[in-house]
């Protein structure tokens, strides 16, 4: 009796230690070992596992009931309180912009959640849902006080932000479907960060370690597999070697869904052309590598190409991305020029990511380059064949630090141009240059980690329109276009759970 | 008058109720409850005259519910409580007690007149999670698998998701028996025919037993757990089991109790 006390109580306090992770008949292993070393009999292992499921039952987990199919499940998400400023100039008068030397400033308090639940099946399945304030598709803010009230509530819904599910069964190899995270390795100045495309990806990683000699293993190049890419390749000595992440991403997204595909009827006509009606999809193929010298030290690269195909229902319109002008004075009627389609957009994007370290300071140089191979086509089909080489964007920059722990701190600086007809203004960053292109200027993040879950992040960013001669086309926060001047302030106070 | 009902209907009473009895009731297990447990209450009731049992073996679900409901004296079990009853048990004032009766090994059973010679351990679990539906494809004549069960609410259903199939679900047209007598007779009239039973069942008539890995179950195997289908069987009760149901589960355990365990075809603990 007293060996079974001694036994309930160790095992107790390991539980406890271990956050109560686990219910009695994970203990299982233990017993059957104290058993067969004949320390406890059987009928006292019993009592024992007895007592443990009694506790682990009254336990806050004990109390969870999760599926049987279920191997792993984690709750995830963060939580943002932002204060934020951005004010965007229209120019002078002579272009053709509705109010000249005007500017419109937007000062908002803002604030946003996300809550997200992944977890993994048995025989390599894997599912993740995420809830997101806002239904905007490149950004979760919500801001205070914009809806009735004082205090209410229209604005503050939470809505299906990632919803997928996968299989990882094959070597290296990760399938997902639904509406999924990002599977491009990528920049702000292609893709926001909060848009979560929806369709299929596939992903594929491996590692090949090499090895030069110097050590005193002597296999001049070996593999290794796993799949949750932890394993380390074993090393008696400390050859030179290097570790290449090969890797490759592809993603089919319906970017646009048109129903009915044949409608009742005529075909539509719109400007003497004929109204497609097809689905909208986007494809993107990635292969690259990152090249691992050091622990600290890496080169990394990740050529894309970017393509679509169809209209879909809100997108075929031809992009003209000009800026609003006026037919009539009395009353003023206002055109806005389209600037959100997606007719010949082929991109090539190459983002390139070279780090290192200056003593225990991480530092890292990034860029991102982007061509639109047929940006001959977006312009003519705007009207401004004489722009056919505003095809380019690319970004550069330089980050030093890296918030992974309290007291940490991060600084990035980068600088980005991108020109009218380079990319597709629907899905670049709607901060940093108001969600447009024909823009270009300079962006500085600072951060600072309060506690391991706790940061506090600000950012400044200025841009100017590169092409006095264009709008600067997207749709943006900002009801100017062009954006003559930009300036983006915010504050962020961030929680990650 | 009230008074003379009332007089007459105390003396129908204990008319029919022996003077001084106790009675004894135990639900659950059907793996126990089929053989083991009326056995054992024979011989009780031979020792302890007055003593009258009333055994219901519904499945071992049945009885951990009745210990949690207070409607049994002791559940049989051939399961461990899950985390889901202790809580549920605690919720309502019960402490569930584990007592080991004894040990039990499964087997998997076929028809006789089956060809196939053994089995591993994952031809066993793509059998019965449907990975395989035809006995050709694990060595046997061609011929569409059928699979016997326990069903859900029985010990052994949930103990031989845990033992034998990575705690998968059973294939689709597995068909539920009540016991397992019910799947031994059931195999030994399908030629095409798989199981799972107990020690105390692999004599049935028309079955044979399927060596695993090489290997066949048996007593010893169990015992000194080398057997990867074995598992203990249980009584509950709620904490230290009171009077006469404490005499019966002292008799379980003690010498004559497995003497009958070991008999009727389960691993005696000592």
């Amino acid at each position: 009796m007293l060996r079974k006390y001694l036994v309930l109580i160790t095992m107790a306090a390991s539980l406890i230690a271990g956050a109560i992770t686990a219910p009695a008949q994970e203990a299982g292993a233990l017993l059957d070992l104290l058993v067969k070393k004949r320390i406890i009999t059987d009928q006292e292992a019993e009592e024992v596992r007895g007592e443990l499921n009694k506790e682990f039952s009254q336990s806050p987990a004990g109390k969870m009931k999760l599926s049987t199919p279920l191997t792993e499940l984690e709750i995830y998400g963060d939580a943002r309180v932002r204060y934020e400023v951005r004010n965007g100039n229209s120019g002078p008068p002579g272009t053709l912009v509705t109010n000249p030397n005007d500017a419109q400033q937007r000062n908002r308090h803002r604030y946003r959640l996300r809550l997200g639940l992944r977890g993994t099946l048995v025989d390599d399945w894997f599912f993740g849902l995420r809830l997101e304030t806002s239904t905007s598709n490149r950004s979760t803010n919500v801001t205070f006080g914009d809806d009735a009230g004082p205090f209410g509530k229209t604005s503050d819904g939470a809505f299906i932000g990632q919803a997928y599910l996968g299989y990882s069964g094959f070597r290296d190899i990760r399938l997902t479907a639904g509406r999924i995270p990002n599977p491009f390795v990528t920049t702000s100045m292609i893709w926001d960060g909060d848009i979560n495309p929806e369709g299929f990806s596939q992903q594929y990683k491996h590692t090949f370690n090499l090895n030069w000699g110097g050590g005193s293993t002597d296999t001049a190049a070996s593999e290794e597999y796993s799949k949750d890419g932890k394993s380390a390749a074993p090393a008696v000595s400390e050859p030179s070697t290097m570790a290449i992440d090969l890797f490759a991403n592809f993603g089919q997204f319906v970017y646009d869904d048109n129903n009915p595909e044949n409608p009742i009827g005529a075909p539509a006509v719109s400007g003497g052309r004929r109204v497609p009606e097809n689905d909208a999809y986007m494809f993107g193929y990635q292969i690259g590598a990152k090249f691992n010298f050091t622990k600290t030290t890496y080169f990394q690269l990740a050529p894309t190409f970017y393509h679509y195909s169809g209209y879909g229902n809100d997108f075929n319109t031809f992009f003209n991305g000009g800026p609003n002008f006026r037919t009539t004075t009395v009353p003023p009627v206002t055109v806005t020029p389209n600037q959100t389609g997606i007719n010949s957009l082929f991109v090539f994007n190459m983002p390139a990511e070279f780090g290192f370290s200056i003593g225990e300071l991480p530092v890292r140089l990034f860029s991102d380059f982007a061509v639109n191979l047929d940006a001959e086509d977006r312009a003519l089909a705007a009207g401004r064949p004489d722009k056919d080489d505003e095809r380019y964007a690319y970004q550069l920059g330089v980050g030093i630090g890296r918030i992974k722990t309290k007291g940490n701190w991060q600084l990035n600086v980068f600088w980005q141009h991108a020109e009218q007809f380079a990319l597709d203004p629907n899905l670049v960053d709607s901060d940093i240059f108001d969600s447009r292109v024909n823009m270009e200027g300079v962006a500085v993040q600072a951060g600072y980690a309060l506690t391991d879950a706790v940061t506090v992040n600000l950012t400044y960013a200025y841009g100017e329109q590169i092409d006095n001669t264009l709008g600067t086309g997207g749709v943006g926060d900002i009801g100017v276009n062009p954006l003559r001047e930009y300036q983006l302030f915010q504050a962020d106070l961030n929680f990650k759970f | 008058m009230k008074t003379t009902y009332l007089a007459i209907l105390t003396g129908l009473a204990l008319a029919v109720s022996p003077v001084g009895a106790e009675k004894v009731v135990i639900k659950g297990s059907d793996t126990l409850g089929a053989k083991l447990v009326p056995q054992l209450a024979e011989q009780f009731k031979a020792q302890n005259p007055g003593t009258t049992f009333d055994i219901a073996a519904e499945g071992s679900t049945t009885g951990i519910a009745a210990i949690i409901d207070g409607t049994a004296d002791i559940g049989m079990s051939s399961r461990r409580a899950k985390p889901a009853e202790v809580g549920a048990a605690s919720g309502k004032g019960k402490n569930l007690k584990p007592t080991i009766v004894a040990y039990d090994g499964l087997g998997v059973i076929v028809n006789s007149a089956n060809p196939i010679k053994g089995l591993t351990k994952k031809q066993v679990e793509q059998i019965f999670t449907g990975d395989v539906t035809d006995w050709s494809a694990i060595g046997g004549s061609s011929g569409k698998i059928s699979i016997y069960t326990r069903n859900t609410s029985s010990g052994t259903y949930s103990d031989w998701k845990e033992l034998a199939m990575k705690k998968r679900d059973y294939a689709k047209g597995s068909q539920k028996m009540a016991g397992h007598e019910q799947i031994a007779a059931e195999v030994g009239k399908n030629a095409s025919g798989i199981g799972y039973v107990g020690l105390a069942y692999m004599k049935a008539g028309g079955i044979k037993v399927v060596p695993i890995e090489g290997a066949m179950p048996s007593q010893a195997s169990v015992l000194n757990k080398s057997w990867p289908y074995a598992r203990p069987t249980f009584y509950y009760t709620n904490g230290d089991p009171q009077g006469v149901a404490k005499q019966f589960v002292d008799f379980t355990t003690g010498p004559v109790g497995q003497k009958i365990a070991g008999r009727v075809g389960f691993v005696p603990i000592r």
